[in-house]
């Protein structure tokens, strides 16, 4: 059995990361997010995503899905943090990578979708001189006519889109490939290689009587490119969406958008089959769309050449299918009609590949373009590549994102005349489990609520619906995580076996065998430190604020210090109840202080707080955070026992113990100041006492 | 006058003094101690009882003292740090004190081990030097270890052994400084057999002027027999008696005479060493052959002062 | 586990006064547990000289080493280069570990920064007591497996004596009579009778009071 304590041969990666199709650091924004290091989140969102104002606001979000917090109450707000970081205007600080020197290779980009925007962004970096070919007047795919604009507004996309088409992408917007130009021909317009990112923008059919010849019968795909049109479509008074996608839902909420007065979203299976995102089926239900479960359309009735209602039968579950999902089963005899004046079909989508099935293999039913494997996209026809949703069928952004990456990668090994990439994927794997025991022992915060429209307002036109958090928000949301793989390390060749990291972990995760060999789950470990400080013969570490990382902060803050004298080193708990303007106000009321934030009061140890007086300073404080916002309270208990052995110890040394303080944060504001001025004038008194 | 003894008085008038040595028995008969007493009464200035000696179980020496007193014999009460803590030891000086008892030897004792107790826990709460000083405490400052008050005189004359042919030999004499500095009135050496190397010790002794601080009184052991002179030479550790003292005795017709004599010429030798005040005979088991030592020897009769 | 306790900083700051440059020298077993001479300690007692000297206007450099063990020669000796550049050596090991110092390096001023306290037991993290007085001749199978040689005050053998009160010896309230929970234990396994014997008189020579002990395993000699 692993028991991951071997960290330092073995990377594990958190959940959040291994769950995503771009294996997006989130951790570590996360991380910074808290650190209030906000350019430095957006950095590391940036670096790996070219759309991350994009994902903030309509990813899946799977690293939420397998996030460990998840299992205790709420996973992290991961997605609405990515947000926070993307749109903040400290995003015009990231300095973007620029193009790499020019290969002299053209590579051409079909589609400006999520996949051909990442391939283009990424072909460009790497040298290669990219155009991108879209068939609409528009750049951005499915995601400038499928997503509406109350999810994603023009203008964020308008940006992502700039973004990268500045890095020198030439652009050919109104061409559709295999129709004015043929695939093959780019070729010989000089192209060495082409990526097809088309999409799926094909309505699959519903196959039921009244579908073609009554009015009022639309696909979600072309009913959704209206709604992205300053015209907007006319839509029924009733509106029923046949399907449980994303797509359906957006079809829905756009629907009661343009005056519809009641809209219904008719599955075929129940709530819990249903594949639209969670978030999305609550937003609608709130926003007052009614949804029919375990129904399927039958027919569809008209009255003068229109539609006039839908007639349905209820299901029942049945075996399970391929998918894995049960098959739903009419019930004889449940057949029941409702009026409606308008059917929106949204089951599902398909490529639209009809104009280059000649040029490259497709599959037979779904046109779906046939590539040899996941990581080297290699079409039929040698030199074109292809991922996304016209490969996948309809798909997430972000694994389109995904495709487009590990498609330039292809594309720039098959340029530079080497095998192309064929790493083997490991793929999504399970969440580990949390044993119950250390559910209950985890200290429980809420997830962060998030702001909204309110739905009245909502339906009266295409605002976006959901705000940005707030900073103070943003950072307590980002205070919550886990830091799965970022806790205690511990070196079995120095490990005694003292069993002190067993007796001191809040959550009970060391553990022993019968003849002391210590094991500690890299997994369930919360870092909070308590282990890593106890240890007496230093054989545990934690990688979050390691001893290092301690040490470096502590030096490096004092080098650089221009605190005027005494100079005050103060630990801060970045759970303390506190905000930028509270550090400013730190910053001005107290110029004397150093502040050293860090991941709880925890962390500091005896050793940290002489480091500090070895560097110089002349007194020292924590401040730590309110015990409702401590997510171990009980092991910050041992910081106020172990800074009181400090005190002895600073006595010892002619230091004078009092020069050290610990407190509580307050509930407002930053440390109190009477404390401060307090310490600062046993100094100075100290200072002349010893002087004298 | 530090305690008025016999002892110190003939020490302090410059005279050379005879001590000697009377064990108590391993029983609980006073006579043992009496005729001992009986016996040295006229050719010594005053007589150490010792105390349970090499950690055999005897009489105790204070009661030896106090048989001793009431036969006119001036005693020098032997106390070791083996058996006794510092609760005991102080209790003892008093009761000593209250008994007319104005000697005092103060000895670290031989370990439990070589006794007839050897499983028996040793104490040594403090050591010799450490005992020393404590008895000086109480005399001249009138306090107990733990500077608490003692009501009365504590009229001791504090001995102190020494033992110059121990290694490091080099730290001997720094030891004896020490127990010099802690208080020590007067000092008995270990039985001298290598004069050689007692001479070069009291030459270090001199040059430390420690001879004038302290009576130092050389130690003699009578030899009985060569079985004893080849015992001592290998078995008894702190001891040196040269090949030469067990050749002589190997060889002898009458090895008593010849122990006596041995005796007397160590005497002679000794009454020439700058700094030796007197002697210390200790013969055991042969207690008999002291008088007529003394008497050859020319140290009688005692002189009283 | 044999428990130590750190010396006061002061008698630390005096004794090593003048060592230039001065090692601490960690050891990772019984030390360490006691949290008196692990790697932690080594790092906090180094820094604090370093203060200390510096806030004294004292010149000086502190080194920090740990070993495994400080009372096997192997483990000592690795050191021997970084020892070779030291005025002198603080040893935050136990006595034992001091004195094996002290033996391999015949030429180097070693300092004890710990006093060894007994052979005791972790009752909780940050409590020991004792429990064995290493004795050489063990008794527990007659006393309930409760010492009365480590843990009564008078290391009486044949019961307690008249100042058992409530279970708490007369010395102190907070130490156990150590008899009062021999006698429950033994109550409780109704063996009480055990104790109607009188106990012999101990030999005291394997406890140390024999001369210092030294234990000779001719099989595993070399």
């Amino acid at each position: 059995m692993m028991t991951g304590n071997e960290l330092s041969t073995e990377i594990k990666y958190p959940p959040c990361k291994l769950a995503c199709p771009i294996q997006t650091d989130v951790r570590e924004y996360v991380q910074l997010i808290a650190e209030r290091r906000f350019e430095e989140a957006f950095a590391t969102i940036r670096k790996q995503n070219p759309l991350p104002r994009v994902c903030g606001r309509i990813c899946t979000h799977p690293c939420e899905t397998a996030c460990k917090r998840g299992q205790v109450e709420e996973p992290i707000a991961i997605a609405a943090l990515k947000r926070f970081a993307s749109d903040g205007l400290w995003r015009d600080q990231y300095e973007a990578a620029l193009p790499g020197k020019s290969t002299g290779h053209k590579v051409a980009v079909v589609g400006s979708g999520p996949a051909g925007l990442a391939a283009a962004h990424d072909l460009a970096l790497l040298g290669h001189g990219v155009t991108i070919f879209e068939a609409l007047p528009v750049l951005g795919g499915m995601l400038r006519v499928g997503v509406p604009e109350y999810r994603l507004p023009n203008d964020v996309l308008d940006e992502e889109i700039h973004t990268i088409v500045d890095l020198g992408i030439e652009v050919k917007t109104g061409v559709r490939i295999g129709k004015e130009i043929k695939l093959t021909d780019l070729f010989e317009q000089g192209y060495k290689a082409v990526f097809m990112g088309i999409g799926a923008h094909r309505d699959r059919k519903l196959h039921i009587a009244g579908e073609d010849k009554l009015k009022g019968v639309v696909s979600a795909v072309s009913f959704l490119r209206g709604v992205n049109q300053a015209e907007k479509p006319r839509v029924g008074v009733r509106v029923a969406v046949i399907g449980g996608g994303n797509t359906a839902i957006d079809s829905a909420r756009s629907a009661l958008r343009l005056g519809a007065e009641g809209v219904h979203i008719v599955y075929r299976r129940s709530r819990e089959e249903m594949p639209a995102a969670k978030e999305e089926i609550e937003e609608a239900a709130h926003e007052g769309v009614q949804m029919s479960y375990l129904t399927s359309p039958l027919e569809i009735l008209g009255r003068d050449g229109k539609v006039s209602a839908l007639k349905c039968i209820k299901n029942e579950l049945g075996d399970p299918d391929d998918s894995g999902r049960r098959s739903p089963k009419p019930v004889p005899g449940s057949e029941f009609s409702f009026d409606v004046d308008m059917v929106i079909a949204a089951i599902g989508q398909a490529p639209d590949s009809s104009l280059v099935a000649e040029e490259i293999e497709v599959t037979e039913r779904r046109k779906r373009i046939i590539v040899d494997g996941p990581y080297t996209l290699v079409t039929t026809q040698p030199g074109v590549f292809a991922g996304g949703d016209a490969v996948t069928g309809p798909a997430t952004v972000v694994e389109a994102i995904s495709a487009g990456k590990r498609a330039a990668i292809s594309i720039d090994s098959y340029l530079r005349g080497e095998s192309p990439a064929t790493v083997e994927s490991a793929g999504p794997t399970e969440t580990e489990r949390l044993s119950s025991v250390i559910i209950e022992k985890t200290t429980k915060f809420e997830r962060c609520l998030k702001t909204s429209l309110p739905a009245d307002n909502r339906v009266k036109g295409f605002d976006e619906v959901e705000a940005v958090l707030s900073e103070d928000v943003a950072v307590k949301e980002a205070l919550r995580c886990l830091h799965c793989f970022l806790g205690a390390r511990l070196d079995k060749e120095k490990c005694i076996s003292c069993l002190t990291c067993v007796r001191v972990c809040p959550l009970g995760i060391p553990t022993t065998n019968k003849m002391g060999e210590i094991t500690i789950d890299p997994f369930a470990c919360q870092a909070c430190g308590t282990c890593a400080l106890e240890c007496p013969v230093r054989a545990i570490d934690i990688s979050l604020d390691s001893r290092a990382q301690m040490a470096q902060k502590i030096e490096k803050g004092m080098a650089e210090s221009h605190q005027p004298d005494p100079v005050i080193v103060g630990f801060f708990d970045l759970h303390g109840n506190f905000g930028s303007s509270d550090m400013e106000r730190l910053r001005q009321g107290h110029p004397n202080v150093l502040p050293v934030m860090v991941f709880g009061l925890r962390r500091v140890d005896t050793f940290d707080v002489l480091k500090a007086f070895e560097c110089g300073a002349d007194g020292v404080f924590l401040a730590g955070c309110a015990p409702d916002t401590d997510p171990f309270p009980e092991a910050t208990d041992r910081v106020k026992r172990r800074m009181a052995h400090a005190r002895t110890l600073l006595d010892a040394l002619g230091i004078d113990g009092a020069r050290l303080e610990v407190c509580d944060m307050p509930e407002q504001g930053i440390v109190d100041k009477e404390l401060i001025d307090g310490l600062i004038q046993r100094i100075k008194e100290a200072g002349q006492a010893r002087s004298e | 006058m530090k305690s008025g003894s016999n002892l110190e008085r003939i020490l302090e008038s410059g005279r050379f003094s005879v001590t000697a040595e009377a064990g108590p028995p391993k029983g609980s008969s006073p006579k043992v101690i009496q005729r001992k007493g009986e016996l040295l009464k006229l050719c010594c200035d005053a007589l150490n009882v010792t105390d349970n000696q090499t950690a055999i179980v005897r009489m105790s020496s204070l009661s030896g003292c106090v048989l001793l007193k009431e036969l006119g014999v001036e005693p020098v009460l032997q106390m070791v740090v083996r058996d006794r803590n510092r609760l005991s030891l102080q209790s003892d000086i008093l009761g000593a004190a209250a008994l007319g008892i104005r000697n005092v030897l103060c000895l670290s004792g031989d370990h439990q081990k070589f006794g007839n107790h050897p499983t028996a826990k040793g104490v040594y709460d403090i050591d010799s030097i450490q005992f020393i000083q404590m008895v000086k405490t109480m005399r001249d400052e009138h306090k107990f270890l733990n500077a608490e008050e003692i009501s009365g005189d504590v009229p001791f004359f504090i001995g102190a052994a020494a033992n110059p042919f121990a290694d490091p030999f080099e730290f001997r004499v720094i030891r004896l400084a020490k127990k010099v500095s802690a208080g020590a009135d007067f000092i008995q050496t270990q039985g001298i057999f290598d004069m050689a190397k007692f001479v070069e010790w009291m030459k270090m002794v001199r040059d430390r002027g420690l001879d004038e601080k302290t009576h130092i009184l050389a130690g003699l052991i009578p030899i009985k027999s060569v079985g004893m002179a080849r015992y001592m030479r290998s078995n008894v550790s702190g001891l040196s008696v040269p090949k030469e003292i067990v050749d002589r005795m190997a060889d002898a017709k009458e090895p008593k005479e010849e122990g006596v004599k041995i005796c007397l010429e160590t005497i002679e030798q000794l009454k020439e060493v700058d700094g030796v005040h007197g002697v210390h005979i200790m013969a055991v088991a042969w207690e008999d052959i002291v008088p007529r030592i003394v008497e050859e020897a020319g140290l009688m009769p005692r002189p009283v002062v | 586990m044999i428990t130590l306790e750190q010396k006061k900083f002061q008698e630390i700051e005096k004794m090593t006064k003048g060592y230039n440059p001065l090692l601490v020298l960690g050891c990772e077993t019984c030390a360490a547990m006691s949290f008196a001479g692990g790697q932690q300690q080594v790092a906090e007692l180094a820094s604090a000289i370093r203060i200390a000297r510096k806030t004294s206007g004292q010149e000086g450099e502190v080194l920090e080493d740990a070993v495994a063990r400080q009372c096997e020669p192997e483990f000592v000796d690795l050191i021997a280069d970084k020892v070779g550049g030291c005025d002198a050596v603080l040893s935050i090991a136990c006595g034992a570990g001091v004195q094996l110092f002290a033996e391999r390096f015949q030429d180097k001023v070693i300092l004890p920064g710990c006093n060894t306290t007994f052979l005791g037991v972790t009752e909780e993290l940050g409590v020991w007591s004792e429990r064995c007085a290493g004795c050489g001749n063990c008794i527990l199978d007659k006393t309930a497996g409760l010492c009365p040689i480590a843990r009564c005050s008078k290391q009486l053998l044949n019961g307690p004596c008249g100042g058992s009160m409530n279970g708490k010896c007369e010395i102190s309230k907070e130490v156990d009579c150590v008899w009062q929970l021999i006698i429950d234990r033994l109550t409780r396994l109704n063996r009480l009778e055990m104790l109607e014997e009188i106990f012999p008189v101990k030999d005291w020579s394997p406890a140390g009071h024999g001369g210092p002990r030294k234990m000779v395993r001719e099989d595993l000699k070399s």
